[in-house]
């Protein structure tokens, strides 16, 4: 059995302060015309416990959204999304169910920032990295370290951001539609010398929806999941390099290998929670040297990816789904790509996990 | 920050102790008591104390605030190698923010990571200070 997105939706990603989690995955389901008659649901939600007190919150979400059907919530740190997909998939292709809807859901800002960092550190290992002071941006910083003594001028992770700003001007969920410059990072906040917040995801509250079926005929659109694949990496700690993102090069290297896969000529989202990350993965794939020339890479993350979308963190992968999705059958206020074929890369951390797709356009 | 009771027992040893876990398949060694080997998966592993003592190979200046480091801020943590030839990352104290630099040699100290409030528990734990005897200081 095959499994295909026949559609989606997505909220702003924003500081929704009027709305929790139950709201915002009302107001997606209510705007995701093809999710109605869904056999199952699953929900990817990475904070509840911490942001809301909340257990078994796929079981309310349904509950409050008037439904029956069966519900679980997966949860695997900023992966969350693109792991719901999986279990998604499982379901549709083992015959469990013929219609799954998969709904990202996050809160970040019941609590002041500095709260909500917090509980975002907790992707990493507790015991042995946060409470000895080891939070994600001190890891973004030492991979940057790492690669601008590997070669790659400062204005190589200033330029990422910059264009991501300039992806998401046209993306109407993207929570950072405004420009900045590479000139605007003297001023920035510095979170982890040489990390600043420019380099930095965006932090808002989101909900996304996209529903899989078993069946792309008589739906008007639809994109074959074709393959999908997670690794585990090293803990950051003990590789040799921190920018050495193993598992993520391992598993879009077998994207290229297997399907031919090519991200110059294909519709991609990247997980670019921090400026480094993105770019030694290209470098480590081959695609960029140290004058990072990001010319030919046109259709990454034409969604402003997670710096200027947004990263509403356990949510973030099911809008990374639904916006290739979208760019392959028809695309954004004009934003397209001319490819059949789409990437979708995500992980936990600095590549505590990986998860990759690979979807293609079925009509 | 606050521990269980329960949990900060459990974790004592190792926030107390830097102890490295070597393995009897693959031959590395990797930081933290751990039952298999994070290299190779093998069971075959054996632990040790380290001696604490490493040198600096890569450092941040931290101004991200969380709630337990706002009195600390900023704080420099850093990648150590230890003499064991394992890394482990953690903070710099002792020395001036902007004196901490690559290669320098720095031990192993306990200091403290966060109390839960004024009349709670203190929590403790492995810190790294320069070594006396690093002439370059």
């Amino acid at each position: 059995m095959r499994a295909y997105v026949v559609g989606g939706s997505a909220v702003k990603v924003d500081r929704h302060f009027e709305l929790g989690y139950r709201d915002l995955a009302y107001s997606v389901l209510s705007s995701c015309e093809v999710c109605g008659d869904a056999e199952y649901v699953v929900v990817a939600s990475a904070l509840p416990e911490l942001m809301a007190h909340q257990v078994d919150l796929g079981v309310h979400i349904v509950q409050w959204a008037g439904r029956r059907v069966p519900v679980v919530r997966v949860e695997s740190g900023e992966s969350s999304g693109i792991a719901a997909v999986e279990v998604a998939t499982s379901l549709i292709r083992s015959g469990a169910a013929r219609k799954v809807v998969v709904l990202g859901v996050e809160k970040v800002t019941e609590y002041p920032t500095y709260i909500a960092n917090r509980m975002y550190s907790l992707i990493l290992d507790y015991e042995f990295e946060v409470l000895r002071g080891v939070s994600p941006p001190v890891y973004a910083a030492l991979a940057m370290r790492e690669l601008l003594r590997a070669g790659f001028g400062r204005e190589c992770f200033s330029n990422w951001a910059v264009r991501m700003h300039e992806n998401a001007l046209r993306i109407p969920h993207a929570m950072l539609r405004f420009r900045i410059s590479p000139e605007s990072f003297k001023d920035a906040q510095v979170l982890a010398e040489p990390v600043t917040l420019y380099d930095s995801f965006a932090l808002g509250d989101g909900a996304s929806a996209i529903a899989l079926s078993s069946e792309p005929t008589g739906h008007e659109v639809a994109v074959e999941i074709v393959y999908s694949s997670s690794e585990v990496g090293l803990p950051a700690y003990a590789r040799d390099r921190i920018s050495e993102l193993q598992a993520s090069t391992k598993l879009l290297k077998q994207l290229r290998e297997r399907f031919g896969v090519d991200l110059r000529k294909v519709a991609v989202e990247l997980h670019d929670s921090y400026t480094p990350y993105p770019i030694a993965l290209l470098h480590s794939l081959g695609y960029i040297d140290t004058r990072c020339d990001l010319g030919e890479l046109e259709f990454v993350n034409l969604s402003g990816g997670l710096k200027a979308r947004g990263h509403p963190i356990g949510a973030t992968g099911v809008y990374q789904v639904y916006e290739v999705f979208k760019l392959l059958t028809g695309g954004f206020d004009g934003v397209s790509v001319g490819s059949e074929v789409g990437v979708v890369h995500s992980m936990s951390g600095p590549d505590n996990v990986s998860r990759v797709l690979l979807l293609r356009r079925w009509k | 920050m606050k521990l269980s009771v329960p949990q900060f027992w459990r974790v004592r040893e190792s926030l107390y102790k830097i102890l490295l876990t070597k393995c009897l398949a693959c031959g590395r060694v990797s930081v933290f008591k751990r039952p298999v080997c994070p290299y190779c998966g093998s069971a075959r592993v054996v632990h040790e104390e380290s001696q604490g003592v490493g040198v600096v190979e890569n450092f941040t200046k931290v101004y991200y605030k969380q709630d337990s480091s706002e009195d600390r801020l900023p704080e420099v943590v850093a990648v150590v190698r230890l003499s064991e030839g394992v890394r482990i990352v953690g903070e710099v104290v002792g020395v001036k923010v902007d004196g901490v630099r690559e290669g320098m040699v720095v031990e192993a100290v306990l200091r403290r990571y966060a109390s839960d409030d004024p009349y709670g528990v203190i929590y403790y734990g492995i810190k790294f200070k320069p070594l006396k005897q690093d002439s370059t200081q």
